[in-house]
């Protein structure tokens, strides 16, 4: 058996006394990068990249220590979702949708739990995927051409339509004010700024970090301010942490689906681990339906992103690895430290460097392990988190906030539209529009539009070219019986019977 | 009730603004069929008619809190930008103690805690990020030290 | 332990100044990290560590924005004078000067090192394409513009745009905006969209395809250079084809402009002793880059020159008006 052999000999690099204490500090260290909000695995990665030349580490051990801080920091992005409403990094946004319901209802250390294992199995998953399948799914990225990437998209925002609650229009608003956002800066397929007013640090767009942190963790001041402390997770009674196996065991067939979605979107260039993520949580809740009470604490709810992300973050590696094409931010910082190491990734790596390719994939597995193992008694520690006054607590998680977001790109200008984006946040939650789908629009907006617009070029305008293979086509249904029909179905289903007379 | 017609207008108006000013974008005649102007329209004009929805369809009304929070959160927006903008020229250990000692203040209005935790925050996240992740900040104003 | 903090310090984004003696250099990548400019900082910086031209690490800082604008200003406008300071640039840094990207900021604002390295442009195809050489997808766009189209690393107008350009106006062809191109998020991508067959070629640089040349995924129809590049001597230059065309991206460094004469022959000269070094020399084979050193005084004259002639060229083809 050639993967055995092959196995072994990752193995055989990747497992020494060195490198096991390298897995276990780096998954430490991406745990507590992940869990602060601002800091997410793409910076938290790239701070930590001179850490391995200083060190004089050579290339298996660096890459050991980098791949323990991507995954530490996938795992840790769910604590501050969990624990305070502020999700740690962009891929964690949807896991404080059930995530805090559940804390808030005295179960975070469930929720901790079950979303730790939830992130084992989509990493584990997605990393024997990995180890299986890489040299023939690099082939996929050469069936997503602009067609196919804006139905993928598309897909994405029918299920957006699935997220608005009560009220249909303020959900649609919320997408727009993020697409409308998104489309700030040097528009790519004209080369000219847009909607910057000249502003120079408005020509790369605004960071969607900066969003995320402004509109979850500033606003969430905010209302702590309004409220004095009141009716929020913090200060209530804590359970011992105990391992809801109830839980667990009734969300596996949640965890395999979603880390299944999640690969996938993870493979795809330019999707990511938020989509993976966003996708699992959408289909799951189309799945278990209005009864599912998805958004209120529901296990599903907290199992389906995590194992999505985890699964889209090991999925990411298949295109940076075999086509030198990085998924997401991380993996491009990935292979800026690969290539740094004098290793180029592209298809001929399997080949040619397969001492690399095995290690890694060995130090991945090592990583999820030591992962697992160490979150479960580290909830302990992260549920006492819950325990610090507010008085202490949120002045300590905006200063985080502001040293994160200042570690972007080192302007105060980051830090100002972050605080504006607080006081949006405060104000579109006081008006019950929800933001989850403005972040959302930030993140897939411009890309959605730069496919349709090369489509076009492409296609010389023609919008039939847009259903023209296959795979879009395909898209374009699951998007349509998926997300788009069930809005106008439900109605209809649930009209109780004409009473008789 | 109220509010979300006062909003909606607002939303609307900064919708409207948002469609004007693309089409103030000079196009080279190198240009796609779509073009830079499309989408940013096509969104404000969506937006748009979501905000004509709230006004006339508004949903139940919020509640707001009492005139002296919003103070209270006013201070607070204050003291955060006031805090950005301090970051780079006076280092992080004065500024970060004030601010945080000062919202600290703001969620519990008790003098000894909050002077507490501004500065205890201050020091803790210093050691934390500069020795702990190695984030390179700068303490103390440069100029002290030359 | 000491040691180990001060070294968990190298890189961070957030040193804004160390201060005493102490000083480490900085070398800022004005992009986020992963791209050329990231590469060059971290690469140029290893090895004057490593053979001993500086005495301490040299922290790459990472100042994404407006396509290196961002950067640029900062150093005009707040370290004209920082003696530590090392900045990465390359040919996109000329053409956004020369397309006047950088809010109005020219190229005497700052003072160009050298450069120490140079990657060729590059016209592909993929494997099964009918187009055998320059001349054929030369031909095939002068009867039917739209039956080719071009993917590229780097936005509409960017040097991967002009490449083909200024191929094709060398070629007589002037109907430039009938040209079809699509900029996607880097060379890697641009290449997946031409083997996947969504564009029928793809304009780039050498080290973004050698990995698909290996693997025989792709064919190069031409490199832009005046010369065959060492290792790839199968692939004709365009100029060979008849078409006079030279395009390299070049990877080098500029200093702040107000440092004093002797701190700039300082980096002038550790910049030359990389170039020197056996690691660069690896480094270069490894990614596909060609020897190109210019370093020290004539460099800014040819950053000058090259900022001229792209200027020009936007002009004829109606980038820039």
């Amino acid at each position: 058996m050639e993967l055995f052999a092959n196995l072994a000999l990752g193995f055989s690099i990747a497992f020494s006394p060195t490198t096991l204490m390298l897995a276990i500090i780096g998954c430490f260290l991406g745990t507590i990068i992940g869990a602060l909000p601002g800091l997410g695995p793409s910076n938290g990665v790239a701070i930590l990249i001179p850490l391995t030349f200083t060190l004089g580490l050579d290339a298996t051990s660096a890459l050991v220590l980098m791949s323990a801080v991507y995954y530490g920091a996938m795992y840790g992005g769910r604590i501050s979702s969990i624990l305070l409403n502020i999700p740690g990094d962009e891929p964690a946004l949807m896991t404080t949708l059930d995530g805090y319901p559940m804390a808030k209802a005295g179960r975070a250390g469930d929720a901790l739990v079950l979303s730790g294992v939830a992130s084992f199995v989509g990493a584990f998953l997605a990393t024997i995927g990995l180890m299986l399948l890489a040299p023939l799914l690099a082939r996929v990225a050469f069936l997503f051409g602009p067609a196919e990437n804006f139905a993928l998209f598309l897909l994405a925002f029918c299920a957006l339509a699935g997220m608005a609650g009560k009220n249909q229009a303020k959900g649609v608003l919320a997408a727009c004010i993020g697409l409308g956002i998104a489309m700030i800066g040097v528009d790519n397929n004209s080369g000219l700024p847009r909607l910057t007013g000249g502003n120079l640090h408005l020509f790369d767009g605004i960071d969607f970090l900066v969003a995320i942190v402004g509109l979850f963790a500033v606003a969430e001041v905010f209302f702590f301010i309004e409220s004095h402390g009141r009716n929020t997770s913090i200060g209530v009674r804590l359970e011992k942490v105990t391992i809801p196996i109830r839980d667990i065991w009734s969300t596996r067939w949640t965890m395999l689906r979603s880390s299944g979605v999640g690969f996938v979107a993870g493979i795809l260039p330019g999707a990511g681990a938020s989509l993976g993520s966003f996708v699992a949580y959408m289909s799951e809740k189309s799945i278990a339906g209005p009864k599912g009470k998805f958004g209120t604490g529901a296990a599903k709810g907290v199992a389906a992103p995590e194992a999505g992300n985890n699964a889209a973050a090991g999925g990411a590696l298949v295109p940076m690895l075999t086509l030198g094409v990085p998924g997401s931010g991380t993996t491009a910082v990935l292979l800026a430290l690969l290539v740094t190491l004098n290793i180029t990734p592209g298809p001929t790596l399997f080949t040619e460097r397969p001492e690399v390719v095995w290690g890694l994939i060995a130090s991945l597995l090592i990583a999820n392990f030591v992962l697992l193992l160490m979150n479960v008694p580290l909830v302990k520690v992260f549920v006492r988190v819950l325990q610090v006054p507010a008085w202490v607590l949120l002045p300590g998680v905006t200063m985080i906030s502001f040293v994160g977001i200042f570690s972007l790109s080192g302007s105060y200008f980051d830090l100002l539209l972050m605080v504006a984006f607080g006081a949006l946040g405060y104000v579109l939650r006081k008006l019950d529009i929800p933001t989850v789908p403005v972040i959302l629009g930030i993140l897939l907006g411009g890309n959605m539009e730069d496919a349709l617009r090369r489509a076009m070029v492409l296609s010389d305008g023609d919008w039939t070219f847009l259903f023209s293979s296959p795979i879009a086509i395909g898209l374009w249904t699951a998007a349509v019986l998926g997300f788009v029909l069930p809005i106008f179905l439900r109605p209809l289903l649930k009209k109780p019977p004409a009473p008789e007379t | 009730m109220a509010s979300d017609r006062i909003f909606g207008l607002v939303f609307g108006l900064v919708a409207l603004a948002y469609i004007a000013s693309p089409t103030q974008i000079q196009t080279s005649f190198l240009t796609d069929p779509i073009g830079p102007k499309a989408f940013p329209i096509g969104v404000g004009i969506i937006a748009a008619i979501c905000s004509i929805y709230m006004v006339f369809r508004p949903d139940p009304e919020t509640t707001w809190p009492a005139l002296r929070t919003f103070a209270s959160l006013g201070i607070a927006v204050v003291v955060l930008v006031a805090y950005a903008l301090a970051l780079v020229p006076l280092g992080f250990l004065i500024p970060t103690a004030i601010a945080a000692g000062l919202l600290s203040y703001q969620i519990s209005p008790r003098l000894g805690p909050a002077v507490a935790s501004g500065i205890g925050l201050s020091i803790l996240l210093f050691v934390v990020f500069k020795f702990g992740l190695g984030l390179g900040l700068v303490a103390l104003p440069r100029g002290l030290f030359g | 332990m000491k040691r180990f903090l001060q070294m968990v310090g190298a890189g961070a984004v957030l040193t804004l100044s160390v201060t005493g003696p102490v000083t480490a250099a900085e070398c800022i990548a004005p992009a986020n990290p992963g791209g050329g400019w990231d590469f060059t900082c971290r690469q140029i910086g290893k090895i004057m560590f490593d053979i001993g031209a500086v005495d301490k690490p040299v922290q790459v800082t990472n100042m994404a924005g407006a396509g290196g604008g961002l950067a640029f200003n900062h150093v005009v406008a707040e370290r004209a004078d920082d003696a530590e300071l090392i900045v990465a640039a390359s040919s996109a840094t000329a053409t956004r000067l020369a397309q006047n990207a950088y809010a109005g900021r020219t190229a005497d604002e700052v003072r160009f090192v050298g450069a120490i390295g140079a990657d060729p442009g590059v016209i592909v195809v993929a494997a099964d394409s009918e187009f055998q050489s320059l001349g054929d997808l030369v031909d095939a766009i002068k009867a039917d513009p739209s039956a080719v189209a071009f993917a590229g690393g780097s936005a509409v107008g960017g040097f991967d745009h002009l490449k083909p350009l200024m191929v094709l106006q060398r070629a007589g062809f002037t109907d430039i905006t009938k040209v079809k191109y699509i900029g996607v998020d880097g060379g890697a991508d641009a290449i997946t969209q031409t083997v996947g067959g969504f564009t029928q070629a793809m304009s780039g640089d050498m080290s973004e395809i050698v990995g698909f040349l290996k693997s025989g995924d792709v064919r190069a129809l031409a490199v832009l250079t005046e010369e065959r590049v060492p290792g790839f001597e199968d692939i004709p230059t365009a100029q060979e084809q008849g078409f006079d065309v030279v395009a390299v991206n070049w990877r080098g460094l500029y200093v702040p402009k107000d440092v004093s004469d002797d701190v700039f022959n300082q980096w002038a000269d550790r910049l030359q002793q990389v170039a020197d070094s056996d690691a660069w020399k690896e480094t270069m084979a490894a990614n596909g880059l060609a020897p190109f050193t210019k370093v020290g005084d004539d460099f800014q004259g040819f950053v000058d020159g090259a900022v001229a002639e792209v200027r020009q060229l936007s002009q004829d083809i109606g980038v820039l008006n």
